[in-house]
């Protein structure tokens, strides 16, 4: 059954700059850390487990925050209902770097535990209770054409009723992550979920 | 839908036992599987214990007559659920719908771990066809072949929940008569890759383990494998042998609180052992012996002990750690841990938890130190708690 979906937020993080549906909301373009700290300290959160993430969980779980932060009404949905659908191109190559040199004097278990890519997924879920399904895919580049028949299956087959999907991508100083929110209902900001609207927004910067 | 799950078969290896006798062997001695580090090629040996299983590659090769070049986990795997299914003799086994649901966390990494050392000197070098079975569903495969299983065979991998997850996957494809009769459980060998990121979690005790002791200090890795063979009630009729017991409850909770670790007031546990209760149609009172996941880390024994305390309290069921005895086995440990809490039933018996000397503060009771035999046990829970929060807790019947 296909069903009408929308692309009812996105949020971009690329260089320096916070944007959510194309509007920039803040910048700092010194360095990935700083940007990611001080977008913390910007939106005001108050989440202590966020300076132990790495920086890949820090990049997605804050463009998450600006994403479903001001409309994504969450109560319209059952936990399993909402799914969460990532890529990137180099995995957690950023942490497993800074994790191998760690071995060399004490191997550092905080660095360790984010040795997995997926992990980024399983610190959006936990921060917004969302249990529907999950993946993470290692592409060469965005794909948005793939993006969207993964999408579309979940909402299609009613196995999800609205998804996080995007790209969250980090390698010491090079980042960044495009995230989407997917639902059947359309806003004053949403535009047709499709791949070509995708691709449009991913490569606005 | 309704119909219940019986187990008719039990196999297990582990570091107190090649067999099923041996491990019960073990038990009534207080024989404990931990030592140095004698097969595993690491440089942790003399300073980490672990529980080995004391065959080395060569023997499990000429006992299960699979070839050399096979994943050690895969050839424990063989082991016991080849056990299990010639103790379950059902008639007929080929006419049936047979599947086999095996779990593993750590897959064929030990022949890997071997090929690099040699592919990364010279990438010239290497055997690739010593890697072949290096992903976690190419045992279950290998096994299930050389089982004569032909029908359904699946692999989870949920870390240490995993083999308790097959049992329970294995007992819903026979409620919903999908299948007559399921291998069901687990296997894990002992590599490199765990022990060493075991370690940098560290979570490891350097002495040998002690679950749920106020002065406990970490876990010992084990390996081995063990299998129930699960029947649905028309094949339980044909069998030559009383079954064992029913799988009567089962139930699959998340803290989704970290990574690695419990949550303190240990939801995902506390939600397990409730769901599996209901399920069963049981109370709190009707269980006469826990097997703890009790893996002897301050924080799995803070959180099963907290929820426990919070489902049990006031009155409490003698428990104990196996573990004590096997270390923690990984993918394999809730299939290890259901064929003893099989056998708890059948033979009426309670594992000490071994070293056991200090009460946590924390909790308003303690594990069971001696070995009990003539006991009446009519239900047992086993707990099965893994990374990332995925808790299980299966619950055994007598019939």
């Amino acid at each position: 059954m296909l069903t009408d979906k929308y692309i009812t937020a996105s949020c971009t993080i690329n260089k320096g700059v916070v944007s959510k549906n194309g509007i920039k909301l803040f910048e700092n373009d010194t360095n990935i850390a700083a940007l990611l700290l001080s977008t913390y300290q910007h939106l005001q959160l108050n989440y202590p487990k966020f300076y132990k993430m790495d920086n890949l969980s820090k990049l997605g779980w804050l463009t998450a925050e600006v994403l479903l932060k001001d409309g994504f009404k969450k109560d319209d949905y059952q936990p399993e209902d909402i799914s969460a659908i990532l890529t990137n191109a180099n995995s957690s190559l950023d942490d497993d770097i800074k994790y191998l040199d760690s071995i060399k004097d004490v191997a550092s278990p905080s660095l360790f535990v984010y040795t997995l890519p997926n992990i980024v997924i399983g610190e959006i879920c936990i921060r917004n209770h969302f249990k529907g399904e999950q993946a993470f895919y290692i592409q060469d580049e965005f794909d948005a054409d793939f993006m969207a028949q993964q999408v579309n299956y979940q909402l299609d087959n009613n196995i999800s009723q609205a998804c996080i999907c995007g790209w969250v991508d980090v390698l010491e100083q090079d980042y960044k992550a495009v995230l989407f929110l997917v639902e059947k209902k359309r806003n004053e900001n949403s535009v047709e979920f499709s791949a070509k609207n995708m691709r449009k927004i991913f490569n606005k910067d | 839908m309704s119909s219940s799950v019986y187990i008719a078969g039990v196999g297990a290896i582990s570091a107190i036992g090649n067999n099923v006798a041996e491990h019960l062997a073990s038990f009534k001695n207080e024989e404990a599987g931990m030592g140095d580090i004698t097969l595993l090629d690491t440089i942790h040996r003399q300073k980490l214990p672990v529980a080995e299983v004391k065959l080395s590659n060569d023997e499990l090769v000429a006992i299960t007559g699979l070839p050399k070049n096979i994943s050690r986990t895969t050839l424990l795997s063989m082991v016991a659920a080849n056990e299990a299914l010639t103790d379950a003799a059902i008639p007929d086994f080929g006419s049936l719908r047979t599947g086999f649901v095996s779990a593993n966390s750590v897959g064929g990494m030990d022949k890997s771990e071997d090929f690099f050392i040699d592919f990364l000197a010279d990438n010239n070098k290497g055997k690739l066809r010593n890697i072949f079975d290096h992903e976690c569903g190419s045992m279950t495969e290998l096994v299930a072949d050389k089982l004569g299983v032909s029908d359904f065979m699946t692999t989870i991998s949920t870390a240490c929940s995993s083999s308790a997850n097959a049992i329970f996957y294995a007992a819903r494809l026979i409620k919903n008569d999908i299948l007559d009769v399921v291998i069901a459980g687990g296997t894990d060998a002992l590599t490199k890759f765990t022990l060493n990121g075991f370690n940098t979690l560290m979570i490891l005790d350097k002495e040998f383990c002690k679950p749920f002791d106020e002065h406990r200090e970490g876990l010992n890795l084990g390996e081995g494998a063990g299998y129930v063979v699960l029947v649905s009630e028309k094949v339980m009729q044909t069998l030559a042998k009383a079954p064992y017991c029913k799988l009567s409850g089962y139930n699959n909770s998340n803290d989704a609180y970290h990574q690695t670790a419990s949550s303190p007031d240990g939801t995902g546990s506390y939600l397990a052992m409730q769901g599996a209760l209901k399920k069963s149609g049981l109370t709190p009172a009707d269980i006469d012996y826990i097997n703890l996941h009790g893996t002897g880390t301050p924080n799995n024994d803070s959180a099963e002990g907290t929820a426990i305390k919070r489902l049990f309290d006031p009155s409490y069921p003698p428990m104990s750690s196996t573990k004590s005895y096997t270390g923690h086995t990984l993918g394999a440990s809730g299939g290890i841990e259901a064929v003893f809490s099989v056998l708890a039933i059948k033979h009426g018996i309670i594992y000490p938890n071994l070293r056991f000397e200090t009460p946590m503060d924390e909790l308003p009771f303690e594990p069971e130190t001696k070995y009990l035999s003539g006991q009446d046990i009519k239900h047992v829970m086993s707990n099965s708690f893994g990374f990332g929060g995925n808790c299980t807790s299966l619950i055994f019947s007598r019939i």
